[in-house]
């Protein structure tokens, strides 16, 4: 049974189309990498299903919750309901900054699930310790590396236990000696059977981890497989041209 | 012969001032305390106005404030010791029955020294409510908090930390524009040492010990402030932090890490 299901999704900016009519099925354990060049809308996509961008048009469905658009009003439970099955990873961490990193973690636990303190504070520690920073769990986010920062936002986003997770590239942000320790952990996070749909531009890594790859481009998927299938047969010029150029960025004596 | 010193100045004198001063402190304090929750409701409501844009309310709220700052605080003292008195009389000459003269002169002087500070406080919030990042609001969305959860837990707190500094300048100068309520006939500390001068013309000294004891007052507001600031701010250094146990107490730290903390060296032993 599929564990989102988007129909038709629409949206614009003024007159600048972003996503034209997309139409996706999530598997449960699905580790979806979305791919395609700058301003195609893969991160406008993202921010539609949890309705942070709203759309004009079409029909999201996660779980049991389903939003019809335009929103109406009198939606705004269900877009509330529909935000607590799905997390989201963002590209500049956004952590809260008056609260440490556990309290970062405990927030959504405790206001949004309703558990009491020492509840929350024990599955939080159990998810700080999953990405490895349980020392810094007393630490505010302004002392924390961009890396670690992004690991506590990973952690905050995991003790939902949210149905299916969104990672809006969450290594852009990133010093390039950083990026690796995040990757860990999503790799980790992917192995624990979690729901993913990861934006990102780390090639390598989607082919790796993801079990399928959507390539977005004018706001269309013109490419839907596994990874193998669209990184080495890529059945459009478009998607052709973009790895193309990726392979010359990833050889520094090409244009040396 | 020559005159002493003590003709021109006398600390005895100053000294002397002091108890009959004292006594009207709390009418000063009483009335920077009214007009601080005037200007804190009507400041808050403005920046609200103005953050939120509000139709309406935030050009009227951006005209009071081009008012309120452009023109000197004693002569709204006046326009509404003068004012509010004949606005209520023009409602009795339409029916109401209001009797205009038992309303206490402390009440013109606590709402137009309270709309006035309310100009100043009210940037002061709404700076505080802009300077929170969206990205942790968006945050707080995509968790499935409601507007209601975030504006307490996320962006309240998060702006008190920034407004406090200027909430408590906001408060200082409200005390000492208590003293201009003296010309409305209010008796304060101020008031109180024209009516001890005129009896023996003792003005400069009348004048020195009024000026101690703002200053005094001041001196212990500060002192207030800052614990409070203190308690609400971010440490600035992660060796501030790690120095805390879980129960919140401040555990011993070595020589050498206050030494590294007072030149801002990460210390790693801390962590462990």
């Amino acid at each position: 049974m599929a564990i989102l299901t988007i129909r038709n999704l629409h949206k614009k900016f003024k007159n600048n189309v972003v996503l034209d009519g997309i139409d996706l099925d999530v598997e449960k354990g699905d580790i979806i990498g979305i791919v395609g060049p700058s301003g195609t809308g893969k991160s406008t996509l993202l921010r539609s299903i949890n309705l942070l961008e709203k759309p004009e048009e079409g029909e999201i469905e996660v779980g049991d919750t389903k939003v019809s658009l335009p929103l109406k009003h009198g939606s705004k439970k269900s877009v509330t309901e529909l935000r607590r099955h799905t997390g989201m990873v963002f590209q500049r961490f956004c952590l809260f900054e008056h609260k440490t990193a556990l309290e970062n973690v405990m927030e959504g636990l405790i206001t949004v699930q309703g558990k009491n303190k020492k509840e929350a504070e024990e599955l939080a520690l159990k998810e700080i310790e999953n990405v490895g920073l349980l020392e810094w769990k007393n630490h505010y986010p302004r002392h924390m590396s961009g890396g670690q920062q992004q690991r506590v936002a990973i952690a905050r986003t995991l003790a939902m236990k949210p149905d299916i997770i969104f990672l809006d590239e969450p290594t852009s942000a990133l010093d390039p000696e950083l990026v690796s320790e995040v990757l860990n952990i999503i790799k980790k996070v992917a192995e624990q059977g979690y729901t993913m749909l990861l934006v990102s531009h780390e090639m390598d890594f989607i082919r790796k981890i993801s079990t399928r790859v959507i390539f977005l481009d004018g706001g269309k998927i013109i490419e839907d497989d596994t990874p193998v299938e669209v990184f080495e047969h890529p059945r459009t010029q478009r998607a052709r041209d973009f790895f193309h150029k990726m392979q010359i960025l990833r050889e520094p004596d090409y244009y040396l | 012969m020559l005159a002493s010193f003590s003709d021109y100045f006398s600390f005895k004198i100053v000294w002397s001032r002091m108890p009959d001063l004292i006594k009207k402190i709390p009418i000063t304090l009483e009335l920077a305390g009214l007009a601080f929750v005037v200007s804190l409701f009507v400041g808050l409501l403005i920046a609200v106005a103005r953050y939120k844009k509000i139709k309406v309310l935030d050009p009227l709220a951006t005209a009071f404030l081009s008012i309120v700052r452009g023109t000197p605080m004693l002569i709204q003292l006046y326009v509404a010791y003068y004012g509010i008195p004949a606005i209520l009389r023009i409602f009795n000459s339409w029916g109401a029955d209001i009797n205009v003269n038992l309303i206490p002169k402390i009440v013109y002087a606590f709402i137009s020294l309270g709309l006035y500070q309310s100009a100043f406080t009210s940037e002061t919030i709404r700076a505080a409510l802009e300077s929170v990042d969206n990205g942790e609001i968006e945050a707080a969305y995509a968790m499935g908090m409601t507007y209601g959860q975030i504006l307490k837990r996320i962006i309240i707190p998060e702006a008190l930390e920034n407004a406090l500094p200027g909430i408590d300048n906001s408060i200082i100068g409200l005390v000492k524009g208590t003293s201009l309520a003296s010309t409305c006939g209010i008796i304060e500390i101020t008031y109180q040492n024209q009516i001890l001068a005129g009896r023996d013309y003792r003005y400069l000294e009348g004048y020195v010990a009024l000026a101690i004891i703002y200053w005094v007052i001041t001196v212990i507001l500060e002192r207030v402030f800052k614990a409070v600031e203190k308690r609400t701010k971010i440490p600035e250094s992660p060796a501030e932090i790690s120095g805390k146990n879980s129960s919140g107490l401040k555990e011993k730290t070595s020589f050498i890490s206050k030494v590294r903390q007072r030149h801002g060296y990460f210390d790693h032993k801390e962590l462990a």
